[in-house]
C-alpha cells in the first residue's frame, strides 16, 4: 500500500511544464557585435546603452568560464543560444484586453492571473506583477496606483526610454559589467527585466513582483533587474520563475542589484523554480545569477529571502555590501535538490560601516542523487568597528546518495568584530519520524511536516502569498524522496 | 650517511623561474644517489611542475604568499655546523629519546642506539630503504598522492634525508620521542626534511616533533613532510611545536593513514616564526577508528600561519574531533582551514570541528574556513567558528576583584588556551608550552 502511494507520489512531475504556443519574435542564434546592435535596436535603446553592452561584451571575451564551484555540469555553448526572443505581437499595450490570449492563458495556469488581479483593483493590499516572459515584459499591472505615490515600477526597457538619468546612474554600480563572467554576459546581452524606484519616504504600499518564465526553445534568458530605495522608503519584492520541460539545458544568466539609500529598507523573497530537469538528470534550466544589495547609507537594510527548488544547476550568491553605518544585511535560504539536481548557493556580507550587523540562515535539503553546497562569505574590513554576524547553515540528507556540503569563508580584520558560525548536517531523526507515525501521520506527510518544521525559520520571512506556495513547492519538490 | 655535502649552487634570483631552474639542475644531479626509488623521484618533480608554486590564486593557498617569497636567492645544500652543547640546549624535555634532523639531514648523535627500549627501531630515512627495504617499501609514500599538494611533491622529489622509526607489534614505548628539525644555514635555504613513521598492531607511542632554526639572520625555508601510519588497535599520542624564527619559513605536512580500532591524537602548537603553513591530512582508512586534533596558534609581529586540515572520513562507525584555537595579535595573520570530508560509505560517522580566535588588534587578520563535504546520510557532523575579542564583562569582573587590566587579559588568554594545552598527556612539555604562552603575553 505505502509502496503504491510512493510509486504515484515519485511518478508525479513538474507541473509548469506546459509549453505555450505564442509566436515568438527570435534573433538567430549565436553572439557577436551584431547580434548586440540588433537587440539595442529592437530596443530601441539610447546610443549609451549600446555603447554599455558593447563594452561589457568586449570584457566578457577576455573572460573564461569559471569552475570553481562544487558543480559538475557540461559547459554551454554561447555560439547556440538565441540571445533575443520576444512574444510577438509586440506594440504598447493600453489595457488587458489587447494582450494575446495564449499569454493570459499561460499565466493562469501558472497561477497568477492578470484579469483577477485587475478587479481585484483597489481591494486592500495586492501585488502588483511585472511579467517577464522569454526576458521581454509582456505586461506590468497597478501602474497607475503605483504612479500616484511617485513609484516607478516598470520593464527594464521602458525605463530605458523613460527614466535614463535613474538607469545611468544606477545600473552597474552594484554588479559593474566587469564582476564575473555571467554578469558580463548579461551585461552584453541583457534583454529587458523589472525596474523599481521607490521615492523619499515613500512606503510601497503593495508587494512587488516580477514573474520570469522561459517559454521559447533553444533560449537563454538575460534579465536585469535594478531596484532603488531611496531615503526613509520601504519596499518588499517577490521573484517567481517556471519553465517548459525541455531536453536542452537552458541558461538563465540573471542580474540584480539593490541600492537603500539612508534609512530605506529593500526586502527581496525568490521562489524559484525553473524547470529541474528529469528523473534522470537530463535537461533543465543552468540558473545563473549574479544577485548583489548595497546599502549605500546609514541606517539602511536589505532583506534577501530565497526559497530554491527548481534547476538543474544553481549557482548564486545574493550578496550585501553593508556600507552605510548601522546597516543590516540579511539572508534566509532554503534550497532543495532532488534527483540529479546541483545547487552551490550562499551569500556575501561584506561590512564596511560602523555598528554593521547581518545574519545567515541557510537550510539545505538534499535527496536523490543531488548535491547542495553552501558557500559563504563574511567579511569584516578594517576600520568596520563593532560588525556583528551569526550564521547558521543546517544540512538534511535524505539519501545515502546525496551529498551535502558547506564552504563558509570568514575573514576578519577588526578586532571589534563578533562573528559566529555553526553549521550541522545529519538526516531525519528516526525519533522524530516515529513519534508522527506513532500519531496516525504517514511517513509522506511526516517528512513534509518535519522539513517544514526544519524550514520554518526561513519561510517565516516570505511575504504570506509566497510562503504558502513556498510549503507546496518544498512537498512537492521532495515527494518521494523518502522510502 | 651517503650523501656528502657538495658545493654550494647559488643563483641570484628574482623570479620563482629562477628557483625552478635551480630545483631541476639539483634534482638532475642528486636523484640517482638520494635513497628510493628514482622513478618516484621523477614522477613527483613532473607533478610538482605540473601543479606549479602555489600562488594566492590557488583556492588551497588563497591566505598566503608563498610565491613571493621564493623570489630570493637559496641554496639547497647546507652544511651541518650544529655542536653538541647547542643540540643539548634544544632538548626542553627529560627522559625523551632525542633524535635531531639538522637542515633536513639525519643526526643519531644524541642516540644512543643501544639503550633504545625493546620493539623500536630509529634510524635515518636512507639506512632503513637499504636496510629494512621491505617495510620502507611497504609504507614509504603510500599515504597521500603527490599530485594535490605542490609542496608534497616537491619533498617527495628533493628530500635527502629524515628520519625512519618503526614500531613492533604489541609494544608499548613508554619514552616519548622526540624529533627536533634544527636549520643552522649560514645562507638562505631550503630544505626538505622527510620522516617515515609506523606503528604496528596493538603498538602505542608518544612523538614529538618540534621546529626551530638557530639564529643566523639567514632565510630558511623548511618544507618538511611526515608520513605517519597507525595500524589497527595501535594508539598513537602526537605533537608538534612550532618555533622558529623571524627567518624561518615552514611548510609542515604531516599525512597520516589510520587502520581499525586504532586512536590517534595530534596536537599542534605554532607559537612563533615568520610563515608556518601546516597540511594536516588524516585518513580513516577502517571501522571504528577514533582521531583527536588540537591546535594553538599564538601569533604577532608579521607573522602568517595557515592551518589546513582534512579529516577524511572512509569507512562506516569512525569518530573525529577538532579544535583549533587561535590568538592573533599585532600584524600578523592566522588562517584556519579545516575540511570534514565523509564519503559514501562511511554511515555513522560523528565528526565535529570547532575553531576559536580572538583578535587583539586592529591590524591582525582571521580568516576561517570550515568546510564539510558529505556523502553519507546517516551522520552526525557539525561545525562551529566565532571569533571576537576579549570579553569585557569577564575582563570588569576581574578587575573588580583587584586585578590590573593586563594581567586579568593575560589570565583570560591563559584560560583561553588551556583548553588546548590541557590536552597534553606530556607534563614536561605542557609545562614548556605554558611557559612559552606565559613568555608571549609578557
Amino acid at each position: 500500500m505505502e509502496n503504491k502511494i510512493l510509486t504515484e507520489k515519485i511518478n508525479e512531475e513538474y507541473k509548469y511544464g506546459f509549453v505555450t504556443n505564442i509566436e515568438a519574435d527570435n534573433a538567430p542564434k549565436g553572439l557577436n557585435e551584431d547580434i548586440i546592435h540588433f537587440i539595442s535596436k529592437k530596443k530601441n535603446e539610447p546610443e549609451w546603452m549600446l555603447e554599455y553592452r558593447l563594452k561589457a561584451f568586449r570584457h566578457w571575451q577576455k573572460l573564461e568560464e569559471p569552475h570553481w564551484a562544487h558543480l559538475s555540469y557540461q559547459k554551454p555553448n554561447f555560439q547556440d543560444i538565441i540571445y533575443y526572443s520576444a512574444p510577438k505581437p509586440k506594440k504598447n499595450l493600453d489595457s488587458l484586453n489587447e494582450v494575446d490570449p495564449e499569454l493570459l492563458k499561460t499565466f493562469e495556469k501558472l497561477g497568477i492571473s492578470i484579469e483577477e488581479q485587475k478587479r481585484l483593483t483597489g481591494v486592500e493590499s495586492t501585488i502588483a506583477v511585472d511579467i517577464v516572459m522569454d526576458s521581454v515584459s509582456v505586461k506590468t499591472t497597478f501602474k497607475e496606483v503605483l504612479s500616484e505615490k511617485g513609484i516607478i515600477f516598470c520593464s527594464f526597457g521602458e525605463a530605458v526610454q523613460e527614466h535614463p538619468e535613474l538607469v545611468k546612474k544606477y545600473m552597474g554600480s552594484v554588479v559593474p559589467h566587469t564582476d564575473n563572467f555571467y554578469a558580463a554576459l548579461n551585461s552584453a546581452v541583457f534583454t529587458d527585466g523589472s525596474f523599481c524606484y521607490i521615492p523619499k519616504g515613500v512606503r510601497c504600499p503593495m508587494e512587488l513582483s516580477t514573474y520570469f518564465r522561459i517559454n521559447s526553445a533553444g533560449t537563454g534568458q538575460f534579465e536585469r533587474t535594478l531596484i532603488i530605495a531611496d531615503e526613509d522608503s520601504y519596499v518588499s519584492y517577490l521573484e517567481g520563475c517556471t519553465a517548459p520541460m525541455r531536453d536542452e539545458n537552458q541558461l538563465h544568466a540573471a542580474v540584480v542589484e539593490l541600492i537603500a539609500h539612508k534609512n530605506a529598507e529593500i526586502k527581496y523573497s525568490t521562489v524559484q523554480n525553473w524547470y529541474p530537469g528529469d528523473k534522470e538528470g537530463k535537461g533543465g534550466v543552468f540558473n545563473f545569477v549574479t544577485k548583489r544589495g548595497v546599502c549605500m547609507e546609514d541606517n539602511s537594510k536589505i532583506s534577501w529571502t530565497q526559497v530554491e527548488t527548481g534547476s538543474a544547476i544553481t549557482w548564486k550568491y545574493p550578496s550585501v555590501i553593508l556600507k552605510g553605518d548601522n546597516s543590516v544585511g540579511e539572508f534566509y535560504s532554503v534550497a532543495v535538490t532532488n534527483n540529479y539536481q546541483q545547487a552551490d548557493t550562499g551569500t556575501k556580507m561584506i561590512h564596511l560601516g560602523k555598528n554593521t550587523r547581518s545574519t545567515i540562515i541557510s537550510k539545505g535539503i538534499s535527496a536523490g542523487f543531488s548535491n547542495n553546497s553552501y558557500r559563504g562569505l563574511v567579511r569584516i574590513a578594517k576600520g568596520a568597528t563593532n560588525a556583528r554576524n551569526f550564521s547558521q547553515c543546517d544540512s538534511l540528507l535524505m539519501s545515502d546518495k546525496c551529498g551535502a556540503h558547506t564552504f563558509p569563508y570568514i575573514e576578519i580584520k577588526d578586532k571589534s568584530g563578533v562573528v559566529e558560525h555553526e553549521a550541522t548536517t545529519s538526516k531525519i531523526g528516526e525519533d522524530q519520524l516515529f513519534y508522527c507515525k506513532q500519531r496516525g501521520i504517514d511517513t509522506e506527510k511526516a517528512i513534509g511536516l518535519i522539513v517544514n518544521g526544519y524550514c520554518k525559520e526561513v519561510l517565516n520571512k516570505l511575504p504570506m502569498e509566497f510562503a504558502v506556495e513556498a510549503q507546496k513547492l518544498l512537498a512537492i519538490s521532495l515527494e518521494g524522496s523518502v522510502g | 650517511m651517503s650523501i656528502k655535502t657538495v658545493e654550494n649552487i647559488k643563483t641570484k634570483s628574482s623570479s620563482t623561474k629562477n628557483l625552478e631552474n635551480l630545483l631541476t639542475s639539483e634534482f638532475e644531479r642528486s636523484k640517482s644517489f638520494l635513497f628510493g626509488n628514482t622513478q618516484l623521484r621523477e614522477q613527483a618533480m613532473d607533478s610538482f611542475f605540473r601543479q606549479g608554486i602555489p600562488s594566492r590564486k590557488n583556492e588551497e593557498y588563497k591566505y598566503i604568499n608563498i610565491d613571493s617569497l621564493l623570489k630570493d636567492e637559496f641554496v639547497l645544500n647546507v652544511n651541518k655546523t650544529i655542536t653538541r652543547e647547542q643540540i643539548e640546549s634544544l632538548t626542553f624535555l627529560k627522559n625523551v629519546i632525542t633524535i635531531v634532523i639538522e637542515n633536513g639531514i639525519f643526526s643519531g648523535e644524541l642516540l644512543s642506539l643501544n639503550s633504545l627500549p625493546k620493539g623500536l627501531t630509529i634510524c635515518s630515512i636512507t639506512e632503513a630503504s637499504k636496510k629494512h627495504t621491505e617495510t620502507f617499501e611497504k609504507y614509504y609514500s603510500k599515504s597521500f598522492d603527490i599530485n594535490t599538494d605542490a609542496f608534497s611533491a616537491l619533498n617527495t622529489a628533493m628530500a635527502k634525508d629524515g628520519a625512519f622509526i618503526h614500531i613492533e607489534k604489541n609494544e608499548i614505548i613508554e619514552t616519548p620521542i622526540h624529533i627536533i628539525h634544527i636549520s643552522t644555514t649560514n645562507s638562505p635555504a631550503i630544505t626538505h626534511p622527510r620522516n617515515l613513521i609506523i606503528v604496528e598492531e596493538c603498538a602505542q607511542v608518544k612523538i614529538i616533533e618540534s621546529y626551530s632554526t638557530i639564529d643566523s639572520g639567514a632565510k630558511t625555508f623548511n618544507n618538511a613532510l611526515t608520513e605517519l601510519v597507525v595500524n589497527a588497535n595501535a594508539v598513537v599520542d602526537h605533537y608538534e611545536t612550532e618555533d622558529e624564527n623571524n627567518w624561518g619559513y615552514l611548510i609542515n605536512s604531516t599525512q597520516v593513514v589510520q587502520k581499525q580500532n586504532s586512536i590517534f591524537y595530534t596536537h599542534t602548537f605554532t607559537l612563533s616564526g615568520s610563515l608556518v603553513r601546516n597540511n594536516l591530512n588524516i585518513v580513516l582508512d577502517a571501522e571504528n577508528i577514533e582521531t583527536h586534533l588540537n591546535g594553538l596558534y599564538l601569533t604577532k609581529g608579521n607573522q602568517v600561519v595557515d592551518n589546513h586540515t582534512l579529516v577524511d572520513h572512509r569507512k562506516p562507525n569512525c569518530n573525529s574531533n577538532e579544535l583549533y584555537k587561535g590568538i592573533v595579535d599585532e600584524r600578523s595573520s592566522a588562517t584556519f582551514n579545516g575540511k570534514i570530508f565523509v564519503r559514501k560509505d562511511a554511515q555513522k560517522t560523528n565528526a565535529f570541528q570547532s575553531n576559536k580566535n580572538i583578535l587583539l588588534s586592529d591590524d591582525g587578520t582571521i580568516n576561517t574556513k570550515p568546510q564539510l563535504e558529505i556523502y553519507a546520510d546517516d551522520v552526525k557532523c557539525s561545525h562551529g567558528t566565532s571569533t571576537g575579542k576579549l570579553d569585557e564583562e569577564k575582563v570588569f569582573y576581574l578587575r573588580a576583584r583587584g586585578l590590573s587590566e593586563t594581567s586579568a587579559k593575560k589570565l583570560l588568554m591563559h584560560a583561553f588556551a588551556s583548553e588546548v594545552t590541557n590536552t597534553v598527556k606530556i607534563d614536561d612539555l605542557k609545562k614548556y608550552i605554558e611557559a612559552k604562552i606565559s613568555e608571549r603575553f609578557e
